[in-house]
């Protein structure tokens, strides 16, 4: 299977006549973008706002990021279940805005949802203060159910995502990728001698908003399945995740993970990669214990010697963590852990929820308590009140200068558990 | 919490809840599995009568694990 990521790069977004790039800027017809969006009977209204890098810009509540990316060549559409069909994807060619997001931003989703700060402080810690940004802000019919509402909000940001790529299909690559891996017999027969490692994508899948989509599916209602990495670069996962915002893997994440970007550069060199194991994080202790003997079964099956693990959330999610270690390792699979720690505001804390002896390796991806200052911006897009909901903030949070006294958890993607951010941790 | 009652006040405590690892990790000694995280002691998805029925049995379960004498970490299952 051979995918080519033709990225066209974006410095600046601007509102403009026609929707399309010119000399690395994204200029965006605002009213063809709101009506290609705006067809859903549950909103009031649809409105969009731009956000670049170094302005003074504060967003809130944000519930998910996406690239803009459309399919060039091959089968399928991005985004397959939501805006392609059901045929898989990753063959062929897509388009990519590199340097451009969609964030999409709304108060009916309050609880849980997290911000972006463009400068300051608050702007090292996530990724997204360094992409130019389209903000859909919409506000929802009065009495909409908040599932019905967090629906609507992640289809439209979808939407959007496509329609900005799908405007700019011909604009000019400035870089390929290709990302090529045959059947499990060819690179087998291609590379005998080197270990082969598989990795488990660890998804929020607990109902009640907090849920991860593979190819329109939600992923609660299934066991652990296959898919080839390129899939992920074309969209079959979806962030459906109102959760602490810190370690949630928005939809930009899984198009853009670094364990499969970082597990693909190693193949044929170091390692064999044989593919995506996307998993569960279930509400049951059964649900649990079902997808973490899924995980090592399919492992076992592929022939994997080596487990790369992937966490999403934390709390109990940390209990999947140890299952997934724990039972791999006792079939004879080595595992490697990726996971933030909630330490405590001094880091002194256990880290994880839950712990087991087999679970011996272990990146850290930081600690989500740790507390920063965030010093107010010139403008908000979106519902500043909403800090007082988000996990790691309080009322007392936002102060009446605009400024803001928060945990890491409350900044998207801070503490990314993909290994998508730039700090760690160290003993104390 | 649960270790921090029975410690410093001498009242016995039982954990109801869902995800028993992390119970047993924390040190909590009388353990009943719970139903799932968003309800631990119900099923509300089963209709208001099973429901009932249900938390009945867990808050029963529970009652009598806290007048078990025990010796070490134990889980009282159904």
């Amino acid at each position: 299977m051979r995918l080519e990521l033709r990225e066209v790069l974006i410095a600046n977004v601007k509102w403009g006549e026609r929707t399309e790039v010119c000399d690395g800027v994204l200029f965006v017809n605002r009213n063809e973008a709101i009506s290609y969006v705006s067809d859903d009977p549950r909103f009031e209204y649809v409105d969009l706002d731009l956000a670049r890098p170094g302005e003074s810009v504060r967003i809130i509540p944000v519930k998910d990021v996406v690239e803009p990316r459309c399919k060039l060549e091959g089968r399928g559409e991005v985004f397959p279940g939501f805006i392609g069909g059901m045929e898989t994807v990753g063959e062929g060619a897509t388009l990519v805005l590199k340097g451009a997001a969609v964030v999409t931003c709304g108060p009916i989703v309050a609880f849980q949802e997290g911000l972006i700060d463009m400068s300051g402080p608050g702007a090292e810690y996530n990724p997204f203060s360094r992409t130019s940004n389209v903000v859909l802000v919409v506000k929802p019919k009065d009495g909409l159910e908040k599932h019905e509402y967090e629906e609507a909000l992640r289809i439209a940001g979808l939407k959007l995502a496509y329609y900005l790529a799908d405007k700019c299909r011909d604009a000019k690559p400035d870089r390929t990728k290709v990302y090529e891996k045959g059947s499990l017999d060819e690179e087998n027969a291609k590379y005998p001698h080197l270990p082969k490692i598989v990795y488990f994508c660890m998804s929020i899948t607990q109902g009640l908003l907090h849920d991860t989509y593979l190819y329109g599916a939600d992923m609660k209602h299934i066991v652990p399945t296959l898919i080839h990495p390129n899939e992920k670069f074309d969209g079959a996962m979806v962030s459906g995740n109102c959760v602490s915002a810190c370690d949630k893997n928005t939809t930009y994440h899984h198009q853009n993970d670094p364990i499969v970007e970082e597990l693909y550069r190693r193949h044929g060199k170091e390692l064999n990669f044989l593919g995506v194991i996307p998993t569960l994080e279930d509400t049951r202790l059964s649900g649990k214990e079902r997808a973490a003997w899924f995980n090592a079964k399919l492992a076992k099956l592929l022939g994997a010697d080596g487990a790369v693990i992937s966490e999403e959330g934390y709390g109990n999610p940390d209990t999947d963590l140890c299952m997934n270690a724990k039972i791999c390792e006792k079939s004879g699979i080595k595992t490697v852990i990726i996971s933030d720690e909630a330490a405590g505001v001094d880091g002194k804390s256990q880290g994880l929820a839950d712990a087991t002896p087999e679970m011996d390796a272990f990146v850290s991806t930081g600690n989500v308590n740790e507390m920063v200052e965030l010093p107010p911006m010139n403008k908000v897009i979106g519902y500043p009140e909403a800090i007082a909901n988000l996990s790691g903030g309080a009322e007392e949070s936002l102060r009446e200068d605009g400024s803001m006294f928060v945990e890491l958890q409350a900044i998207i993607g801070s503490t990314s558990e993909l290994g998508f951010g730039r700090i760690g941790a160290r003993w104390v | 919490m649960t270790r921090e009652i029975e410690a410093s006040a001498d009242i016995p405590v039982v954990q109801i809840a869902t995800i028993v690892p992390i119970m047993l990790t924390v040190g909590a000694n009388r353990i009943v599995p719970g139903i799932a995280i968003p309800h631990p002691v119900g099923a509300p998805d089963k209709g208001d009568e099973v429901d009932k029925a249900i938390r009945r049995e867990v808050l029963e379960r529970a009652l009598k694990a806290i007048q078990t004498e025990i010796k070490e970490q134990t889980i009282f299952n159904k």
